[in-house]
């Protein structure tokens, strides 16, 4: 049967289906705006993190493993002066970070956030002290930050310390660290 | 999901650029550039704002491009952050309009044509797209234009399919009234 508002809406939506060109200089204005950024490799292991993350899983925790999952405890804490050049190369204002996770069985971690790219090998975590403690300074200039670890290379952990941010584009949760234009972090 | 890609494959194109091949990235921009541009253009109604917001989402997916855990779906997740950019993008588009059109009356002055005359068409469809809510427009747009199933529109936008079915028939029932009201004058 004719029905007159399909019809009408059928119009509406074949005219605005019409193929539509945009300058092709866009690509160039693309291309020439991601040259100046990483490569955005080291995928593998955080694709695989990422797949990881967003299925579903079942977690069974024995009374040692919530403990040990209990004592994983992260703060970020500032530092106003250093000693030793962390992996990226400072960006000027910037001011060191010490990213700090209690981990005790984990093997190894890296810190992963939009100050590396999210790239899995740029930050790598190091014992420090205690056999559970992970650390890893990075420089950060005044911005927001999200930011999270991943551990043995496929676990991902938002900073129980740190306020939760939910990605817009993404949807999965990670953390956030504002730095101050006076160098304090919130 | 409606987004499909011709000769080498998305994935086969992700994987190049993973590994520092940027050149493969410009076929990728080439590939969804016009048709994720059509989808921006009818959103912000405005061929400016549109290329700023479509550079905008290819330079964001560029950096993300490790998290892409399924490049084969690589137009689908561009698609997803397109939609987002274009929400950003609307509202700032929006606050402009309201900071320079000080005259009312001047919204409410449509190009009154019937479907006969292609840019009177053209206009009048534009500008009835134009007062549509945003939320509508986006649903309208990604079912009627796009052709996306409901599950595809539900993953893009974070809507449940019931709103987003409730917006379409809104939007629906909007156009139709300002298509008549415009054909009347």
């Amino acid at each position: 049967m004719f029905d007159p508002v399909d019809d009408l809406i059928e119009r509406i939506a074949r005219h605005l289906q019409r193929p539509v060109q945009i300058d092709p200089a866009l690509d160039g204005r693309v291309m020439r705006e991601i040259t100046a950024l990483p490569t955005p490799g080291g995928a593998t292991a955080l694709g695989r993190a990422w797949r990881w993350l967003r299925r579903r899983h079942q977690l069974t925790l024995t009374p040692l493993g919530g403990l040990a999952a209990a004592a994983a405890l992260a703060v970020v804490v500032f530092l106003s002066r250093m000693d030793r050049t962390p992996s990226p190369a400072p960006r000027a204002e910037s001011r060191a970070f010490q990213f700090v996770l209690v981990a005790p069985r984990a093997t190894r971690i890296s810190l992963v956030g939009d100050f590396n790219d999210w790239d899995a090998t740029r930050t790598p975590m190091r014992r420090a002290g205690s056999e559970a403690l992970w650390t890893a300074v990075v420089p950060l200039a005044p911005g927001r930050y999200h930011y999270a670890f991943l551990v043995d290379g496929s676990r991902w952990l938002a900073d129980p310390s740190a306020p939760v941010a939910r990605d817009e584009d993404y949807g999965a949760p990670s953390s956030v660290v504002t730095v101050g234009a006076g160098g304090g972090d919130s | 999901m409606g987004i499909h890609s011709v000769g080498t494959s998305d994935a086969a194109l992700v994987r190049r650029v993973r590994t520092g091949d940027t050149g493969a990235y410009a076929d990728l921009v080439a590939r969804y550039r016009d048709r994720l541009g059509r989808y921006a253009l009818h959103m912000l109604g405005n061929r400016e704002d549109a290329e700023e917001v479509l550079q905008d989402a290819f330079v964001r997916a560029y950096r993300s491009l490790a998290r892409c855990d399924d490049p084969e779906r690589f137009g689908a997740w561009l698609y997803g952050i397109l939609v987002n950019r274009c929400r950003t993008g609307g509202a700032r588009a929006a606050r402009r309009a309201r900071r320079f059109v000080h005259d009312p009356a001047a919204l409410e002055t449509a190009p009154l044509a019937g479907p006969d005359g292609r840019a009177e068409w053209d206009d009048t469809v534009r500008w009835a797209l134009a007062r549509l809510p945003t939320e509508s427009r986006e649903a309208f747009l990604l079912k009627h234009v796009e052709e996306l199933e409901y599950e595809d529109m539900a993953r893009l936008t974070g809507a449940g399919i019931s709103a987003l079915k409730m917006r379409v028939k809104r939007a629906r029932e909007q156009l139709q009234a300002m298509l008549k009201e415009a054909e009347r004058v």
